[in-house]
């Protein structure tokens, strides 16, 4: 029975591709949101990930970065740079905040950094100044070609005007960005003097993170402190969350296509081989015998689509690079395991679906003509 | 002493109820032996399928009891039946019903999956069908590309190949031309002489029935042995098949005379254009009185 299932399928080539890639389709719009999820979801701690702080350290009861404020008063900065193993602090204001410019909006972190200190600054810079200076701003490259912004023009964050000095890259998605100014401009926009959002620390040589993270935590008062990985892991959970009813359901949607139409396509296989199915029931084919060639036909069209679906992803990963530059897309070890448990329960459901037509076919008709 | 492979007892079997009610099989009793060929023939809607249907273990009869190799099937569950048709009867049916994608090898060898030793065990068996029965040089060729006459000895081949003590057969050469016919004819003729199987054959070919140990009559349910009575031979005009005019059941009236068919598309031939096909001449109806003589 099983080289019957499989020869069977191959039988029509392509009527068998054509098979697969529709259910290809509903495995890959699932993975494409999914993508577009992680892809977004890693863009909003993009900068954590890129600063490549060792610890970070902000006002107690704040664990995020994303959707979070922070407040911490700066003569706390010396009380953490006088912690042991402190190799360097870098503290920097942050807001989010609509950015108004070219008659476009977008939303943005927008970020105070100490001038002429590239710590925390764009970890990759695509033309103009690498460092806002006073009074300028540098804004994502891929907003200013979007918006047709060029060095000069000028930029509008909380009701204060920004020149444009330079682009950074890799700092803009559809749900987020990255703007970078001065502090003090970014403290005297936001009449917040004397405070800090987030300190950078990097760790002497030798000193875990968790460690300094807990020493900072003793003898500071008044802040919380997390590693790097914790603090990504932390926004990355609350973007993620964020968005996960939306990937939910286009996973359900996904899901239920995907059972339809193998399900269709499997049901379709036994009504066209009716007959033959009659045939081998006459000759003492058990019914088990039969579902279990209908599994190895429904899991092999499954295996072959999922298969498929993880490609053209793979290839629409950079084609929306190309074609869509504000879309971050992404492919992660979950999704692809979510989608692969996704497919086995399509497979089995998609192949229980015509139990009912396997049953109904009589033995009896392999006499007819 | 031996005993009938097949017996059916007094088989009933009815379809609907009430006014609705109709008798597909009425009362049917027969025994096969080893090693015989019988024919069941009668006009259509006779009740020749359900019959058959039934005594391969297909479908319950309403009453009667029917014993294959000694074994009642009336007590056997639908697995148990379902291993008695795989191990003890082959089918021939009169559409081929091949695997369309599978060779001819591993159509002959798809019964075998169902049988103890398995696929290996059958393969040099499989080798000898098909060497005899002329199919080597086409054992991996697909059933679309095989001839009627080639499809129809594949399918005699799977029927075979789990030595089963009895072969259903219904219209084995109902598609198939002429010669192929023959052929088919033959090799089931041969399987029964040289390996004792018995076959069991519903047809509507006279040829088959000159092969058969006994030609059994089915009309309305009922079945009474035919090799005695009396038959007018006649030849389809067509095909030059003889046919017994006292039992054919495709023909047609053409100017003034009957015309009697082995099948209907010699009939349509026929009807399309009758003057390609001029009677027989003499065709005046011989009367064989076999039995008598």
């Amino acid at each position: 029975m099983l080289k019957w299932a499989i020869r069977e399928l191959l039988f029509s080539p392509q009527q068998l591709f054509a098979n697969i890639a529709a259910v290809a389709g509903a495995f890959a719009l699932v993975l494409f949101f999914e993508g577009i999820f992680a892809g977004e979801s890693r863009q909003i701690v993009a900068m954590i990930d890129h600063t490549e702080a060792d610890v970070w350290v902000m006002q107690k009861g704040v664990g995020n970065m994303h959707m979070a404020t922070s407040f911490v008063a700066d003569w706390k900065i010396d009380r953490v740079k006088n912690v042991k193993g402190v190799k360097k602090v870098t503290p920097i204001l942050y807001l989010s905040s609509a950015i108004e410019a070219g008659g476009s909006n977008w939303f943005s972190f927008v970020v105070g950094l100490e001038a002429g200190d590239p710590r925390a600054g764009p970890w990759k810079h695509a033309g103009g100044a690498q460092l806002p200076a006073a009074g300028t701003a540098v804004v994502p490259d891929i907003f200013a070609s979007d918006a047709g912004l060029k060095i000069g023009d000028t930029v509008r964050i909380i009701g204060r005007d920004f020149t444009i000095s330079g682009f950074s890259s890799e700092t803009f998605s559809m749900a987020n960005s990255v703007t970078y100014v001065t502090l003090a401009d970014l403290a005297d926009a936001m009449s917040s003097l004397g405070i800090v959002s987030y300190m950078l620390v990097d760790a002497d040589a030798g000193v875990a993170p968790q460690e300094l993270a807990a020493r900072i935590m003793d003898e500071v008062e008044g802040v919380n402190v997390l590693t790097r990985d914790d603090f990504i892991r932390r926004d990355y959970s609350i973007a993620y969350q964020m968005g996960l009813e939306i990937v939910w359901m286009m996973t359900v949607i996904g899901g239920i296509l995907a059972v339809l139409l193998t399900g269709f396509i499997i049901y379709a296989h036994i009504a066209e081989r009716e007959r033959e199915l009659a045939m081998m029931k006459a000759l003492g084919v058990r019914n088990l015998a039969i579902y279990g060639a209908t599994m190895v036909q429904a899991f092999t069209i499954g295996a072959l689509a999922l298969c498929l679906a993880i490609a053209a992803i793979l290839l629409a990963i950079p084609l929306t690079e190309w074609l869509m530059p504000k879309v971050s897309l992404a492919m992660t070890m979950d999704a692809l395991l979510k989608t692969a448990g996704l497919a086995f329960g399509v497979c089995l459901i998609a192949s229980v679906l015509p139990v009912m037509r396997v049953l109904s076919v009589d033995p009896v008709t392999a006499f007819q003509q | 002493m031996s005993s009938p492979i097949l017996t059916a007892n007094n088989i009933v079997k009815t379809f609907g109820s009430g006014h609705t009610l109709v008798r597909a099989v009425d009362g049917v009793s027969l025994d096969l032996w080893p090693g015989e060929v019988v024919t069941i023939t009668g006009p259509s809607g006779s009740g020749k399928t359900t019959l058959v249907s039934i005594l391969g273990a297909l479908l319950r009869p309403t009453s009667g009891e029917v014993s294959i190799d000694g074994e009642a099937l009336s007590r056997m569950s639908e697995a148990e039946l379902s291993r008695l048709r795989a191990q003890t009867i082959g089918f021939v049916f009169q559409s081929f019903n091949l695997l369309e994608a599978l060779s001819a090898r591993d159509n002959i060898l798809f019964p075998a999956h169902l049988a103890p030793g398995g696929v290996k065990a059958a393969a040099p068996l499989a080798d000898r069908l098909l060497e005899r029965l002329g199919l080597s040089a086409r054992q991996n060729a697909l059933p679309k590309t095989l001839s009627g006459g080639e499809k129809q000895r594949v399918a005699i081949a799977r029927a075979l190949i789990n030595r089963p003590k009895l072969i259903i057969a219904d219209e084995p050469t109902g598609n198939l031309d002429t010669k192929s016919g023959h052929q088919v004819i033959m090799t089931l003729h041969d399987i029964a002489r040289d390996q004792g199987h018995s076959i069991l054959i519903v047809t509507h070919d006279q040829r088959v029935e000159e092969v058969a140990d006994r030609v059994l009559w089915l009309e309305d349910g009922s079945i009474r042995d035919r090799k005695s009575e009396a038959r007018i031979w006649v030849r389809d005009p067509v095909c030059k098949m003889s046919i017994d005019a006292w039992t054919s059941t495709i023909f047609l009236d053409h100017e003034g005379e009957r015309v009697h068919f082995c099948s209907e598309q010699c009939r349509s031939r026929f009807q399309i254009a009758p003057k390609d096909y001029p009677p027989i001449k003499p065709m005046r109806p011989r009367i064989d009185m076999e039995e008598q003589a």
